[in-house]
């Protein structure tokens, strides 16, 4: 017993030590940084998530399916523990504390059971498409049942001798047990005594096998030990904000094979459960793009694994990565939407991965797709993504007529309004940029604007993996700001607001940062706008990923729509931190893959599931998204798109 | 093989031209403001087709330009496409240079830097469009000159030039050293890698004035200019639009078609 214990314990240490070895063969990355937050984070997420089951529960089937399996086994480990204390201190359970102990143990078997159950009839029956069963998934599932099965057969062996004549009262308190003991009834005792013998050591033997197994191979239930693991060092910052390069001495830039990625990053592979979630949530593979964040991650794990049993001088070379274990279709298809990450059980983080493939592609070996290079080129010659009609419109001409404060004439204002180039430069969206600037100068808002002097903020580079452009720019534009001792800016288009927000820290550039929605929603709480009219209209909300899923604003936008008398929101099934993906994230809004469905199309349908006949966003990426998926369905009669402060605008007062 | 590649920087020739204003008492172009001047499009190419024969032929490639003002970013660009040197060309005399003017300054230069095999221009500068310098610096600097290339292909000490004809191409054998002109047919320019950028960065380019090429003050500048620009002005181009209504799709047709016709178009 103490041997097979003993056993198991080497296999886990060496199991641990293997595994710190193949996630070290990644670069550097300092995560031991502000630990007393990291340990706190961890905490919280230890009881909502890992407890309390927060992000299993969303899908109510697997997440019981989980919580069941998770808390059953978690009691009955508590229980053995409780057994070996009370056994060393010689400390006997009795009367109505044993029974109730024994019930709750027994319960907590069949709860095992019955989540086995569920995920067997998942797995092999429905089979889901997110699923992806391997032999091990079979292998894992029948060794729970069996083990616990094989544990009632031996507490039914002991009852049927112990109680069930003497105190048949106690039996029905282990009620798994009771079944067997029943069944065995007949049995003589001495043939119970020899059965349960063997089979106790089968029961013990098969645990410790069990535990061989999973700490030698790549088994999913090392879960266990490694998703509390890669929770406790997840990025406990903004979403999916890359790592800058170091221009003065970067050698490679991206990656471009295993160990150009961070031993977090491959601790992240290591930790997926290939659950599924990411891919059921992901707007690439719901359009049939070659992109699953699942298959991803799962790839990148295998060519991992492969690559740390690669041995120099090997024959056939270093399985390549790019074109081999991933393909560049698959990296160029994310929308960087961080619906995965949001679905993600164990905090995998997917987006910083595929940018730092696409890096490698772009910045060493200058291949992406020919429309990538065309808005790439775009913004190095011109400043700004856009190409065609949009160049005939220059990035000041929108201010005509308005008698706005340009910063070079009076920098003296509370905030600068960035309009950013899509909001400065295609025509549908300068509307948008007009009608907030007769909001803000209904609410009498001190601000000025650069006009021909904004640059781009250079979101869309960092994105393609186009690095270096987008440090050169946000450098620049730093010490433009500060030089016009810029403190407020005031966002419009939630990519801009982003890269300010969350991504030019990173390069010295500390700035308040307020995204229109925010600052509207504060201007009518505080009675700063006058809302004088009504707008008898049904409407429904499309969360924007940049301003939802990575700044968490959900209610600033639909603060302003409850606000506006007569209107009704009726959300979508997918909104909020579930809304799906425009289609325009992660540069698709300038090139598009000819692959299956359009994702804008999709979510148009979501939108015409509701009772809309306008749908409002507040993303200049998202309005043009929206106005074009409703053009395909040639519902552009019935349905409208517009941005929050278009339908604030016709209710509020205009100063005469 | 060395490579001499002359490049422009000029206004963002994608600005539309109502964009622009003339200054009338320059006689100059005056672009509006917020436009940040580019690489002239054909001298990208022929940056594009020089790092193309340094890949595959093992070439070293020096950029060179002239110009006011913060020009260093054109050269840059080239660097960072794959160029190995720079060299910058700036000097009050050198301004208001016509076409001749402007070949015998880059002619000076290019006798300064020495030995060369091959020197690369676009067809004609984007802005300008005069598409002169080329032929004039080779015939200063005694070499053959072949314009609009697509393509160039080494054959022993000879160079295969590929030149865009009307409906097709010809193929012109040249001796080295040679001047080739470049042409749009030779294909996007590639965007600079990132290694590329960061490399191009870290190069320091060499600035040279007038004395340093020794160049005869009588034959730059608007002294030693062949043209002169009597007036300049932006076309005024009108548009005006009929619509051509008729009952069916046919009709319409043979409307439009009879229009087209009356009007001379068909």
């Amino acid at each position: 017993m103490y041997i097979l214990s003993a056993i198991a314990v080497a296999f886990v240490a060496y199991a641990i030590y293997k595994h710190y070895k193949l996630w070290h063969i990644g670069k550097a990355d300092d995560r031991s940084k502000n630990i007393a937050k990291r340990v706190w984070a961890f905490i919280i997420t230890g009881l909502a998530d890992g407890l309390g089951h927060r992000r299993f529960l969303k899908e109510p089937y697997p997440g019981i399916m989980h919580l069941l399996i998770f808390w059953g086994c978690l009691v009955l480990l508590l229980a053995a523990a409780v057994d070996a204390t009370t056994h060393y201190l010689n400390i006997h359970l009795e009367g109505n504390i044993y029974l109730w102990f024994s019930f709750i143990v027994d319960i907590s078997g069949i709860l095992v059971l019955i989540g086995v159950f569920i995920a067997i009839y998942r797995r092999y029956v429905q089979k889901p498409d997110r699923l992806n069963t391997i032999l091990d998934d079979g292998i894992i599932l029948s060794l729970i049942a069996v083990v616990i099965i094989t544990g009632y057969i031996i507490e039914g062996l002991r009852i049927a001798v112990t109680e069930l004549e003497i105190h048949p009262e106690w039996a029905v308190w282990s009620p798994g047990g009771y079944v067997f003991a029943k069944a065995f009834a007949g049995l003589d005792e001495n043939s119970s005594l020899i059965l349960h013998r063997w089979l106790w050591w089968f029961h013990a033997i098969l645990v410790d096998a069990a535990i061989i197994y999973v700490a030698l191979s790549y088994s999913k239930l090392q879960h266990i030990i490694i998703s509390p693991l890669n929770a406790f060092f997840r990025n406990t910052g903004p979403v999916g904000v890359p790592a800058p390069i170091n221009i003065e001495t970067a050698e490679t830039l991206g990656v471009g094979e295993i160990k150009d990625f961070t031993w977090k990053q491959l601790l992240d592979l290591d930790a997926c459960t290939n659950c599924g979630r990411c891919q059921d949530a992901c707007p690439a593979y719901l359009s049939e793009k070659p992109l699953s964040p699942r298959k991803l991650t799962q790839d990148l794990k295998a060519q991992w694994l492969k690559t740390s049993q690669f041995k120099a001088g090997d024959s056939g070379g270093q399985p390549p990565l790019v074109g081999g274990a991933v393909t560049e279709d698959e990296f160029w298809a994310c929308t960087t939407c961080a619906a995965c990450q949001e679905a993600c059980p164990v905090f995998l983080e997917h987006i910083v991965k595929i940018l730092d493939l696409r890096r490698n592609v772009v910045m060493m070996q200058s291949k992406m797709p020919e429309n990538v290079q065309l808005m790439l080129r775009n913004m190095q010659s011109r400043g700004h993504p856009w190409v065609g009609a949009q160049s005939l419109r220059l990035r000041g001409d929108w201010t005509t007529g308005l008698e706005l404060k340009t910063l070079a004439e009076n920098s003296n204002v509370d905030m600068l309004l960035w309009v950013g180039c899509t909001g400065a430069l295609c025509d549908r969206n300068v509307e948008v940029t007009l009608s907030l600037v007769k909001v803000l100068k209904a609410a009498g808002i001190d601000f000025g604007i650069l006009g021909e002097e904004e640059p781009c903020c250079g979101d869309p580079a960092r994105r393609a993996g186009y690095e270096i452009q987008f440090q050169t720019t946000a450098e620049q534009n730093i010490a433009m700001l500060n030089g016009y001792n810029v403190k407020h800016i005031l966002a419009t288009c939630p990519h801009c607001y982003n890269s300010f927000k969350n991504e030019y820290p990173q390069f010295g550039g500390n700035f308040k940062v307020t995204h229109h929605t925010e600052l509207i929603s504060d201007l009518i709480k505080q009675g700063k706008l006058r809302i004088t009219k009504e707008l008898d209209l049904a409407t429904t909300y499309h969360d924007p990923c940049y301003l939802g899923r990575y700044n968490k604003i959900y209610s600033a936008p639909r603060d302003i729509l409850h606000a506006i008398p007569g209107l009704k929101l009726d959300e979508m099934n997918r909104s909020k931190s579930k809304s799906l993906c425009c289609g325009g994230g992660g540069i698709h809004m300038w090139f598009e893959q000819p692959i299956g469905k359009k994702i804008n199309d999709i979510r148009t349908d979501d939108v015409l599931d509701t009772t809309a006949k306008t749908v409002t966003t507040s993303c200049p990426y998202c309005l043009q998204m929206l106005e074009e998926g409703i053009l395909h369905k040639q519902m552009q009669e019935a349905l409208k798109a517009k941005d929050v402060v278009e339908l604030l605008e016709q209710v509020i007062e205009q100063p005469s | 093989m060395h490579i001499i590649v002359c490049v422009k920087q000029i206004p963002d020739p994608e600005v539309p031209p109502a964009k622009f204003k003339i200054d009338p008492a320059t006689k100059k172009v005056v672009p509006p403001p917020g436009v940040p001047p580019v690489i002239s499009v054909f001298d990208e190419r022929a940056c594009e087709l020089a790092c193309r024969l340094k890949e595959k032929h093992n070439a070293k490639i020096t950029v060179i330009t002239m110009g006011p003002g913060k020009v260093s970013d054109v050269v840059k660009h080239a660097l960072a496409m794959g160029g190995d040197d720079g060299v910058i060309l700036q000097d009050q005399a050198f301004e208001n240079s016509d076409s001749f003017g402007t070949a015998y300054i880059l002619s000076q230069a290019i006798k300064k830097i020495g030995s060369y095999d091959l020197i690369l221009c676009g067809r004609q500068a984007a802005d300008w469009d005069t598409g002169q310098v080329g032929s004039i610096l080779a015939e200063i600097l005694g070499i053959p000159a072949i314009t609009i290339a697509k393509d160039i292909q080494p054959e022993g000490d000879k160079l295969r030039v590929f030149r865009v004809m009307e409906d097709g191409y010809e193929v012109v054998e040249t001796p080295i050293p040679c001047l080739v002109t470049v042409s749009n047919e030779v294909g996007l320019p590639r965007l600079p890698s990132g290694m590329g950028i960061i490399q191009a960065a870290r190069k320091q380019i060499p600035v040279w004035t007038a004395q340093d090429i020794q160049v005869d003050p009588a034959k730059i500048g608007p002294a030693g200019a062949h043209t002169e620009v009597i007036n300049l002005f932006i076309p005024v181009r009108e548009t005006t639009c009929e619509i051509i209504t008729a009952d069916t799709a046919a009709e319409a047709a043979i409307k439009l078609a009879e229009k087209l016709r009356e009007i001379k178009v068909i």
